[in-house]
């Protein structure tokens, strides 16, 4: 066996693994070829984000494995602060297998778990049950019997914070770190770049206070930045706040992904209720399997993107006109159109009254409205693809501190006299970011009449702010 | 995506809980408890740090405020944190549910950790977990410390006792 393998990215060229002389590499080389970690080949980072961007069909493997890279740069700088402890190896696995339990198309997936409560299609609970009872498991045992129920712990966030969960979740970990620069560079956008080298060259390691209420609790030691690293820092909040509008919520992105979810809906809904011939999946198919054990882990690691594709062309043979319509136009990127309400605000009055309070206002009425509209117009058939798809989203780049966001949710910088002072407040630019917000309303090219009615609901919506 | 009929719904336990709700946190507990007492509203949670949480009730709550069926206002902490407090701010044509207000207003004032406390141990009950204030314990150590989970214990007692539907798990 060789002493060192080695992964060729696109993003750090080599990712080496030290399997020699470093157990927790050796154990994580191994854990990389097991079955659930495999299946991340099979999921992609971006979902449907190459039907806007076609370079962007990276996949959670490579980011995990860029996850781990990045990780392990992070923990060299805590050890130039801290002594070094074994929390460093389970940070190093935790940061590697922080996604193993995403589904197909990952967060559009969890939408469909919400709407039927389907523990197993959310991310975070099969990754979890995959890191305390799986194959995984058992390759981590290797480094003591405790070891995956630490590094569990650690993805979900349990236990006291230190600093080697911030390498898992903060405002700096890995995963931010990684998954910026690679989205970037494989959707090929110009813009949200990040001066990676000089964030890491200018990380510390500093204790932040932390209350719930009037209540003072323990200090909680996380990242924080020299004050060299202000621009750069400021960088890095507006790349991520450029990243939403033009690719993680994107309008077609957005649009796909939709389409999906009521896709996915409606098989679960027929396979459910005893029509699975309907849909026109045999019975064997993973899909059907799942949607009738969804409790069953195995089910749900059946599961990924490449089984969605595969369905496709099934399903545009169903007897199911709803399954069949939307089959089609996914699997031929036949999209809805979108109209975007917070854009029209924006053209008729302001950027900034886009996403004011009065706007949430006016864009919560239409919403209301155009549902009720959607409600009629489906009613009159059924079994048709639904007329009307909503989209309503907000991502804020920054939040400020509150009691449910916590700390490690801040970027701190160390300022001159050994104080730590949040960017926000030393930050211009970024105490007047906005929160991104998008409303959007979906419906097919061809149908004037949802297209008409939509656009009356929401010129009279917003005619009602500027009466 | 919640719909209109969820905003009204977390506006209603706002009403229950006597009109205002100071804290996030404390707003998804209380509804949590009422879900898992069978007088909430089908708000389906999932754990996360903070414990049980609703992303769908985080939707409503926040189409609530939109809608003014509540308003959201943001105050500052002595800690330099930042907190909510939901008021009601509209008539519900709804008629309030007894034992809905007598739980929402025994926790509506209890010390906000506590709450999560409680809230925790009992997620984890009804996830089958053998030892739920332990691991309640373990997960949050920083909180539980200082006789919390103690006072924790307490005040899930107290809400125990209120008879529901479902009774809450014997922990």
């Amino acid at each position: 066996m060789p002493k060192q393998q080695r992964i060729r990215d696109p993003l750090h060229d080599l990712v080496e693994f030290n399997i020699e002389r470093s157990q927790v590499e050796r154990v994580l080389w191994r854990v990389i070829q097991t079955r659930p970690f495999q299946r991340l080949r099979r999921i992609k980072q971006l979902g449907f984000s190459d039907f806007v961007y076609p370079g962007a069909a990276h996949s959670r493997l490579v980011h995990s494995v860029g996850v781990f890279h990045t990780a392990r740069r992070l923990i060299t700088v805590i050890e130039k602060f801290v002594p070094k402890d074994v929390r460093g190896d389970q940070a190093l696995a935790a940061a590697l297998l922080h996604d193993v339990g995403h589904g197909p198309f990952s967060h559009a997936f969890e939408k469909i778990g919400e709407r039927f409560n389907l523990k197993l299609a959310d991310h975070e609970s099969v990754s979890d049950a995959l890191i305390r009872d799986s194959e995984v498991t058992r390759e981590l045992q290797e480094m003591g019997g405790g070891f995956a129920n630490d590094v569990a712990d650690m993805v979900s966030g349990s236990g006291h914070p230190t600093i080697y969960s911030a390498v898992v979740s903060s405002q700096f970990d890995a995963d931010r770190l990684d998954y910026m620069r690679r989205d970037r560079l494989m959707t090929g956008t110009q813009h949200a770049g990040i001066d990676f080298e000089w964030l890491v060259e200018n990380l510390e390691v500093g204790n932040v206070q932390h209350s719930v209420g009037d209540t003072l609790l323990a200090p909680v030691q996380t990242f924080v930045l020299g004050r060299k690293a202000i621009f750069a820092a400021e960088a890095y909040v507006l790349g991520l706040f450029q990243l939403y509008p033009t690719i993680y919520l994107h309008k077609a992105t957005r649009g796909a992904e939709k389409i999906y979810i009521e896709l996915l809906a409606r098989l679960i809904t027929l396979i459910q209720n005893g029509s699975s011939q309907r849909a026109g999946l045999p019975e064997t198919h993973p899909l059907v399997k799942f949607a009738r054990s969804p409790e069953d882990i195995e089910r749900a690691l059946a599961l990924d993107d490449t089984v969605i594709w595969g369905a496709l062309s099934l399903m545009a043979e169903s007897e199911d006109e709803c399954i069949r319509t939307l089959a089609v136009r996914l699997r031929d990127r036949k999209l809805y159109k979108s109209i975007d309400v917070r854009a029209k605000i924006a053209h008729d009055r302001s950027d900034a009254d886009a996403v004011s309070p009065e706007a949430d206002t006016i864009c919560a009425n239409i919403r209301d409205a155009v549902s009720a509209c959607n409600d009629e117009l489906n009613g009159r058939a059924p079994d048709a693809a639904p007329r009307i798809l909503i989209d309503e989203v907000e991502r804020s780049p920054y939040n400020q501190l509150t009691e449910d966001a916590g700390p490690l949710n801040q970027i701190n910088i160390h300022t001159e006299g050994d104080r730590l002072v949040d960017l926000a407040t030393r930050s211009n630019v970024v105490r007047e970011l906005k929160t991104y917000k998008a409303f959007r309303v979906y419906h097919a090219e061809e149908d004037a009449e949802a297209r008409g009615k939509i656009t009356e609901i929401m010129n009279a919506g917003i005619q009602k702010w500027q009466a | 995506m919640a719909g209109i009929d969820y905003a009204h719904r977390a506006a209603e336990i706002v009403r229950d809980a006597g009109g205002t709700i100071v804290g996030r946190t404390r707003l998804q507990k209380v509804a949590f408890f009422l879900e898992a007492a069978g007088v909430g509203f089908g708000f389906p949670f999932r754990y996360k740090h903070f414990g049980p949480y609703s992303e769908f009730l985080a939707a409503a709550t926040q189409h609530a405020s939109a809608l003014r069926l509540i308003r959201e206002t943001e105050g500052a902490a002595t800690w330099g944190g930042h907190y909510s407090t939901y008021s009601l701010n509209a008539q519900l044509p709804t008629i309030p549910d007894a034992t809905r207000v007598a739980l929402a207003r025994l926790m509506v004032n209890a010390d906000a950790i506590e709450l999560e406390l409680a809230a925790t141990a009992a997620y984890l009950a009804l996830e089958r977990f053998p030892e739920p204030w332990a691991e309640t314990a373990r997960r949050k150590p920083e909180k539980a410390d200082a006789g919390r989970l103690e006072r924790a214990r307490q005040l899930y007692q107290r809400l125990r006792q209120v008879p529901t539907p479902h009774p809450l798990p014997a922990i």
